[in-house]
């Protein structure tokens, strides 16, 4: 018995190790531990067996069962495992993904965002005020002369109850110390128009960025600080910025803002407005606003304001200020979100 | 305004190269757009002579010259130009010079032959393209003669003068600037004035408000001419052209002081110069030769016989100087800025004279410019001016503005004692006096203490000062609220496939009455009826855009705006999201999974998803004048949007070049969204119900319903019953044949998912059944359902 066992443990082995597929596997299952199969027909044999033979046998086969069952139990791991790397592997994983195709966002969106977020971290809020707006919010109450050229209907789009459309964010200005007494801390993004002929570097309705800060002891220090802390979060800390004297009518002093950064090529560019505000303004504002809350001796402030169309064209290396109007898919895909 | 460097250095002492003073001008606010540079300003660069030419050993295209410099050695030079012949003279760049582009000059070997310098084209010498090869110069020029004296060097500046410093609109004006600005030093001339007169009969004003200073000063014996090539050149250099000799004077005067002038002819004038307002239609004939009708607001200068300039605007030509003049009335007055701006506009004439009136001449400076020009016009017509000047009207005293130096300082955040204050503004001629700062006549634009404190910010400079960058931190307003909802709509349509497009808000009015209602916005003075209304929806601007896109070869289309609508009635303006899609459903991969066109329910799907889960969009159908098929969208049961299928009509107009499929475009009011929304958190988090803890069974229904049935009926009967373990259903199949023979004529099979579920416990299979059997009881009763199969 003991040699029949040996032999059988050799061949079930050999047939287990031979077999090439699930298949054969299962049939050696069968055939060696099924209730006919070789080691329970052996086992059957344990009855004729002596009572000191028996448990000497009983290990044996015992140990013969073992064995087959986990070579077995070996073989259908090894047999899953090639089958499964032989599916993996028949996969030409080169081809393309195949998501959904994905949306994109507006670069003048994208530039807005941006601009919103770093003043956002310097405690501004945003403001609106509509596109339609009265000549006094316009122009009078920014201490703008009443012959001044840029109220002309050459300039400025009006519309047929004598109102016009902004030709800037200034406005929002207005609107927002008229409703608020302070102090005022706003951004306002939004757009204006000019009677400009549309060509490749001119749009008649253009993205604006105003910012306004009202309060006690408001200096030019402050204004410095804030545009630059600005434009060197958007372009970079290699940012230079060049504050240049010049005039507008609602803020005294007044300066015209240059920038060079490598994210604008490398080049000057003439970007931005700013000043601190006319008192002018603050007096037309409590005028209307029946009190005193803006007393240009208690408060002081300053303003700002740029275009986002020309930066968005220089950020998005587009030559013609038109494309960021005709909704390209070919440039709009660019911007994914 | 052009501003010439060689006339500027007549009243600016400076050694600075015109780089440098064009940087400390745009420093203190004129800003120097470009200097144009005529002639030669190269150091080192000189008139030579060719003395032999020889071959260049090692290359075909080379030769080598000896030149002579004027040196008394002469120079090997190596030569690629070909147009000289021995005897030319040309100009030679000698070792250090530095040619424009920066490229310096220097001995070196050129393909092994030694070469002591450049000789030069014109174009290499900065003075345009010219002829190719060298510059021969003229046989008669004197070898060694620095180039710059053949050609001397004419830089202009272009400046941008702001509207607030007419007293820049003259080269001492600038020049006065760069002294203040420690760029040289001002040279000052005083003319001597004469003495003054009052005489009706000669000077009056008779419209106070047009004029407050009027005079005339009589010069007899003028001998009427060209002008010397110093005073051409001075007037070319600026843009102006030489017409004759006292013309000539009048504006290089006006060019230098900013003090416009003009001459009448004596003999052509009778009786008394008089600034008056015309009498309405007034004709006269303006120094261009065109005809003006004048109106009651037009001021003139008027004699006995009518209108002979419009005031600060325009001589005339019944009395213009010519070549038979004599004697001049040399006239010098302040004008009104405003009655001249009005003026100006109203004719369309806009003059040099003109644009400095509009912005305010020195009132002081009148004097002083009517004697410097009297002063020239003798030195270069001749001539005897009278000993007096004519004047009407006064001359304005001195102002005073007050100054605190508490305020500077606060406002600029800078430290300075009030004596360095003094003294900035000393600089710019601003005294300090008993009550604060005397301002100089030439300084309208001061007048209140805050226009003192932005001189001290410009002397100070903004470079000094340091930078803070405090502030108090303003709460999030309701524009925040509505800038952060549109961000996050904006990010998930970008994620779900959509592009964002904007477009612009002026837009012509045939596009907007199909898909707006109510009165639409229109602009009075727009630039062409393409832009000619502010538009009232965003869907005629998505529909251009499909279009451009198709054209394109794109084959899927889905793009979102959120922009602004405009409309008469209020709110006059909104924001609304527009939506359309068209073409394929999705981008083309190697699965070979079916294509689809989109239709109608892609885009459903999309917007049912932008509600708020706990209040959910619902749809009814609309009509729509534009849309055949269309919904309307209600978003906590009020109206949102639409939602439509463009007509075939339609369609076949946006999609020229034949392709197929549906368009299908949507417009919802942003704010209804906002205002279904919420935080994404729950005012009442109970409302979410609890997570389900145990299992749901699912069991399926085939019905056969009429053609016509709606599935909502079928949606409603099952869920509207109160059917407590009833928790979904879904549709999953739909299904007609137009044959008739899998489903009759006029019926159609639905396949719907029913779900079941309790909070509280397992569902049994019994009381499943139950349920189901009731449902389609129900279903049979009210909706005419039959179970198939």
């Amino acid at each position: 018995m003991e040699t029949q066992i040996e032999q059988l443990r050799v061949e079930a082995l050999s047939a287990i190790a031979e077999a090439s597929d699930a298949v054969a596997l299962k049939e050696a299952r069968v055939r060696y531990l099924g209730k006919t199969g070789s080691v329970s027909l052996l086992s059957e044999g344990m009855r004729t067996l002596s009572k000191e033979e028996r448990p000497v046998m009983g290990k044996l086969l015992n140990e013969l069962r073992a064995a087959v069952t986990a070579a077995l139990d070996e073989k259908e791991g090894a047999l899953t495992a090639a089958a499964d790397a032989a599916a993996l592997a028949s996969i030409d994983t080169s081809l393309p993904g195949t998501a959904p195709e994905a949306g994109s966002l507006h670069p003048l969106t994208l530039l807005v965002d941006r601009a919103v977020q770093i003043f956002r971290r310097l405690g501004f809020a945003i403001a609106d005020g509509p596109d339609i707006e009265t000549e006094w919010h316009c122009f009078d109450a920014l201490n703008t002369p009443a012959d001044h050229p840029a109220r002309n209907e050459q300039d400025t789009f009006y519309l047929p109850d004598g109102r016009l459309l902004r030709t800037h964010t200034s406005s929002i200005q207005i609107r927002t110390m008229l409703a608020n007494p302070p102090p005022i801390r706003i951004i306002a993004p939004g757009a204006a128009y000019r009677r400009d002929e549309v060509d490749a570097t001119h749009l008649a309705q253009f993205t604006q960025m105003e910012g306004l800060y009202v309060a006690p002891g408001v200096s030019l220090a402050d204004l410095k600080g804030t545009i630059e802390f600005f434009f060197r979060e958007l372009f970079g800390p290699g940012t230079e910025i060049r504050f240049r004297p010049h005039f507008f009518p609602f803020t005294e002093p007044s300066y015209e803002i240059d920038l060079r950064a490598e994210a604008l090529g490398g080049k000057w560019m003439e970007l931005a407005g700013c000043g601190m505000v006319d008192p002018a303004v603050f007096e037309e504002v409590n005028k209307q606003r029946g009190d005193s809350a803006y007393d240009p001796e208690k408060v002081s402030g300053f303003a700002f304001g740029f275009g986002l169309d020309r930066l968005a064209m220089n950020l998005t290396g587009v030559s013609d200020i038109r494309m960021l109007t005709e909704n390209d898919l070919r440039f709009l895909s660019r911007f994914t979100a | 305004m052009k501003i010439s460097l060689s006339w500027l250095r007549d009243y600016l002492r400076t050694d600075k190269p015109a780089s440098e003073i064009a940087r400390i001008l745009t420093d203190a606010g004129l800003e120097v757009g470009a200097i144009e540079s005529n002639g030669v300003a190269i150091p080192k660069v000189v008139a030579a002579q060719i003395l032999e030419s020889v071959q260049h050993p090692n290359a075909d295209r080379l030769s080598v010259c000896k030149v002579d410099d004027g040196s008394g050695t002469p120079r090997q030079i190596v030569c690629g130009a070909k147009n000289y012949k021995i005897g030319d003279k040309v100009p030679l760049a000698q070792p250090g010079a530095v040619m424009p582009g920066d490229f310096k000059i220097k001995v070196g070997k050129l393909r092994g032959v030694e070469s002591e310098g450049m000789m030069c084209s014109s174009k290499e010498l900065g003075l345009g393209e010219g002829a190719d090869g060298l510059l021969i110069l003229s046989p008669d020029t004197t070898i060694g003669t620095p180039l710059s004296e053949l050609f001397p060097a004419e830089e202009v500046f272009e400046i941008e003068i702001t509207p607030n410093r007419p007293d820049w609109l003259g080269h001492l004006g600038v020049a006065r600037e760069a002294a203040a600005f420690n760029c040289g030093e001002l040279i000052a001339s005083s003319p001597a004035l004469p003495s003054t007169k009052k005489d009706a009969s000669v000077a009056a004003i008779a419209a106070p408000e047009a004029a407050s200073f009027y005079s005339i000063r009589r010069i007899d014996g003028v001998k009427v001419g060209p002008s010397p090539e110093w005073l051409r050149k001075r007037l070319e250099s600026v843009g102006l052209r030489s017409i004759n000799n006292i013309v000539d004077v009048t504006n290089f005067v006006m060019f230098e002081t900013a003090q416009p002038l003009h001459a009448f002819d004596a003999t052509k004038i009778e009786g008394a110069l008089t600034v008056r307002f015309t009498n309405e239609g007034e004709a006269f004939t303006a120094l261009d030769g065109k005809k003006h009708k004048l109106s009651s607001n037009d001021p003139v200068i008027a004699d006995a016989r009518g209108a002979q300039a419009v005031a600060g605007i325009t001589g005339g030509t019944a009395s213009g100087v010519s070549e038979t003049t004599t004697s001049v009335l040399l006239e010098s007055a302040v004008f009104t800025p405003t009655v001249i701006r009005r003026s100006s506009r109203a004719l369309g004439i806009s003059t040099d004279s003109s644009y400095r009136f509009e912005r305010g001449v020195d009132a002081q400076g009148a004097l002083a410019a009517s004697a410097r020009a009297a002063a020239l016009i003798v030195e270069i017509a001749g001539g005897t001016p009278a000993s007096e000047l004519i004047v009407a009207g006064s001359l304005p005293a001195l102002r005073t503005v007050p100054l605190r130096g508490d305020r500077v300082r606060s406002l600029l955040g800078i430290t300075i004692d009030d004596a360095a204050i003094a003294a900035l503004l000393a600089k710019l001629g601003i005294k300090q006096v008993v009550g604060g700062f005397e301002i100089p006549s030439w300084r309208n634009d001061l007048t209140r203490e805050v226009d003192l404190i932005e001189e001290v910010a410009r002397l100070y400079g903004i470079n000094s000062i340091v930078a803070t960058c405090s502030g108090i931190p303003a709460p999030s307003s309701e524009a925040d609220k509505a800038y952060d909802f549109a961000r996050g709509l904006r990010r998930r349509l970008s994620g779900s496939g959509f592009h964002e497009a904007r477009s612009g808000t002026l837009t012509g009015s045939r596009d907007q009455a199909s898909y707006a209602t109510g009165g639409i916005v229109t602009v009075r003075n727009p630039m062409g009826e393409e832009h000619s209304t502010l538009r009232a929806s965003l869907i005629p601007g998505l529909l251009e855009a499909v279009s451009r896109n198709l054209r394109h070869g794109v084959e899927a289309i889905r793009l979102f705006e959120i922009g602004k609508v405009y409309r008469q009635e209020q709110p006059e303006e909104s924001t609304r999201l527009g939506l359309v899609i068209t073409g394929r459903t999705a981008l083309e991969n190697w699965r070979g999974e079916p294509e689809r066109s989109v239709d109608l329910f892609d885009l459903k799907g999309v917007i049912a998803r932008l509600g708020n889960p706990l209040d959910p969009i619902t749809f009814r159908p609309a009509t729509h004048a534009s849309l055949p098929l269309a919904l309307e969208i209600l978003m906590g049961g009020k109206p949102a949007g639409i939602l439509g299928v463009l007509s075939p009509a339609a369609t076949r107009e946006v999609m020229v070049g034949g392709n197929q499929g549906q368009i299908v475009v949507a417009e919802l009011d942003l704010a209804a969204i906002q205002a279904s929304s919420g935080t994404g958190f729950s005012k009442d988090p109970k409302s979410f119900g609890a997570i389900p803890k145990f299992p749901a069974v699912r069991r399926d229904l085939a019905l056969l319903l009429d053609a016509a049935t709606p599935y909502s009926l079928i949606e409603q009967t099952a869920l509207g019953a109160k059917e407590e373990l009833l928790s979904s259903i879904t549709p999953f199949d739909i299904f007609s044949d137009p044959e008739g023979v899998k489903v009759l004529l006029g019926k159609k099979s639905l396949a719907v998912a029913l779900t079941f579920q309790l909070a509280d416990r397992t569902l049994t299979t019994e009381e499943v059944n139950e349920a189901v059997a009731r449902i389609v009881t129900r279903l049979r009763e009210t909706a005419g359902a039959e179970i198939r199969g």
